[in-house]
């Protein structure tokens, strides 16, 4: 009798290997191309490509997508204040990672 | 089952207008939100907060919840009199606590029936995406790994209820994986309709925190206590890596805080990260006579002021 070989699923490494379009950014995160417009608009995201159409969003548009969503839904703020949470969340993990490099925990 | 008391979540009295809810509710989701907030408890307090609100915030559900009276406090043991909610009719809809928003039991058997998860996306064939995060150690990501994951998932059930369906997921996490990104994994996501294809799955990766590494990026961090002589004379001294534990030369003259760059022995990778050793000094306790001597002997050898610097 064969043992029972498993099967493991694999995927891709989002950051690195996939590339979103507008749509399938959506799909991605639930949220609506409105909102996704809204937020490249602001500069939130910035996708490659000249025309909605076009665009081709880096891997690491998916998680600041999902927190762009989070933010505006739980706290109800707008595009530009989005934009703004995004901005320092992002200034606060790089003084965090300076501080953890330092031996700070 | 425990009362909730959604007025003292908010901090609120029974008699604040709609407006007062919401102004309370947005402080206080702003202040423990968990993407903003570090506070451990950050997540449960959400999630407390969203469920008073998604009650408080509604006519309908606050003038049901009101009229259990006020005579219930926080925490008490409580089941939903009978009836309770006769004579009142719920527009339904969802409240906005996230897909599939998992709510307390006292949530639950008060308004859980009226309101399914309501599938969004019914207008698509293909099945939602979901996302979920799952826990590796530093290690797994060094070498990969084969992980059974156990997911817990909102499902509704034939009477429309939402019940938490576990399922595993046998997965395999790729050498190289660093924390917060993502796994994605085709068609474990919700399945679709009408023939459509079901959706993915995207697994967010969060190392589990360890006593000895600090992950950055590709790059790991590692304290290295020394004795202030072998910091002071150099030494040759083992040092941890997630591998295991290296021979390291420590030059003389070495200060609390240097680091010492261990090339590609982070995460690997094209190119991989570097480990970082952090110096670090202990001072042996003077607790025993032949120790304060050999501390008074240092103290007569040099000609140091530590506070030079103050001084100037």
């Amino acid at each position: 009798m064969n043992p029972i070989a498993m099967t493991y699923i694999e995927g891709p490494v989002v950051e690195e290997e996939v590339r979103f379009t507008l749509v399938e950014l959506c799909q991605a995160c639930s949220a609506e191309e409105e909102h996704v417009l809204a937020w490249v608009f602001e500069g939130v995201l910035e996708p490659a490509g000249s025309s909605p159409q076009d665009w081709r969003f880096s891997g690491e548009s998916l998680r600041r997508a999902r927190l762009a969503l989070r933010l505006s839904q739980d706290l109800e703020i707008n595009p530009p204040g989005v934009a703004l949470a995004l901005d320092l969340l992002d200034e606060i993990a790089a003084l965090r990672a300076r501080l953890q490099r330092a031996g700070v925990r | 089952m425990k009362f909730k008391d959604y007025y003292e979540i908010l901090g609120l009295t029974r008699s604040a207008t709609q407006d007062e809810v919401k102004h309370a509710y947005r402080k206080l989701a702003r202040k423990f939100h968990p993407d903003v907030s570090k506070d451990p408890d950050a997540e449960a307090r959400f999630k407390e907060l969203g469920e008073a609100y998604a009650v408080l915030k509604d006519p309908e559900k606050r003038a049901a919840y009101d009229q259990m009276g006020s005579q219930w406090k926080a925490g008490q043991d409580f089941q939903p009199p009978p009836g309770w909610d006769t004579g009142f009719e719920f527009s339904g809809g969802d409240f906005g606590a996230g897909p599939g928003g998992e709510h307390s039991d006292f949530f639950e058997a008060l308004f859980g029936h009226h309101f399914g998860t309501g599938q969004r996306g019914h207008m698509r064939a293909q099945g939602q995406d979901h996302h979920a995060k799952v826990q590796i150690d530093l290690l797994d990501a060094y070498r990969g790994a084969q992980r059974s994951i156990a997911l817990r998932m909102p499902e509704l059930d034939a009477e429309g209820r939402v019940a938490l369906q576990e399922r595993k997921l046998d997965v395999s996490i790729p050498k190289g994986i660093r924390a917060g990104q993502h796994l994605r994994l085709t068609g474990q996501g919700a399945p679709g309709l009408g023939g459509g294809a079901a959706g993915d799955l995207y697994l967010e990766i969060v190392f589990k925190p360890d006593p000895k590494f600090r992950a950055d990026g590709r790059d790991v961090y590692a304290n290295l206590p020394l004795a202030p002589w072998e910091a002071a004379l150099g030494a040759a001294v083992m040092a941890p890596t997630p591998e295991g534990p290296v021979r390291l030369t420590i030059p003389p003259g070495s200060v609390a805080g240097r680091q010492l760059r261990l090339k590609g022995r982070g995460i690997p990778g094209t190119p991989p990260g570097d480990l970082y050793v952090v110096l670090t000094i202990a001072l042996p306790p003077a607790d025993s006579e032949a120790a304060r001597e050999a501390y008074r002997a240092m103290a007569e050898a040099f000609d140091f002021n530590p506070r030079q610097a103050l001084e100037e």
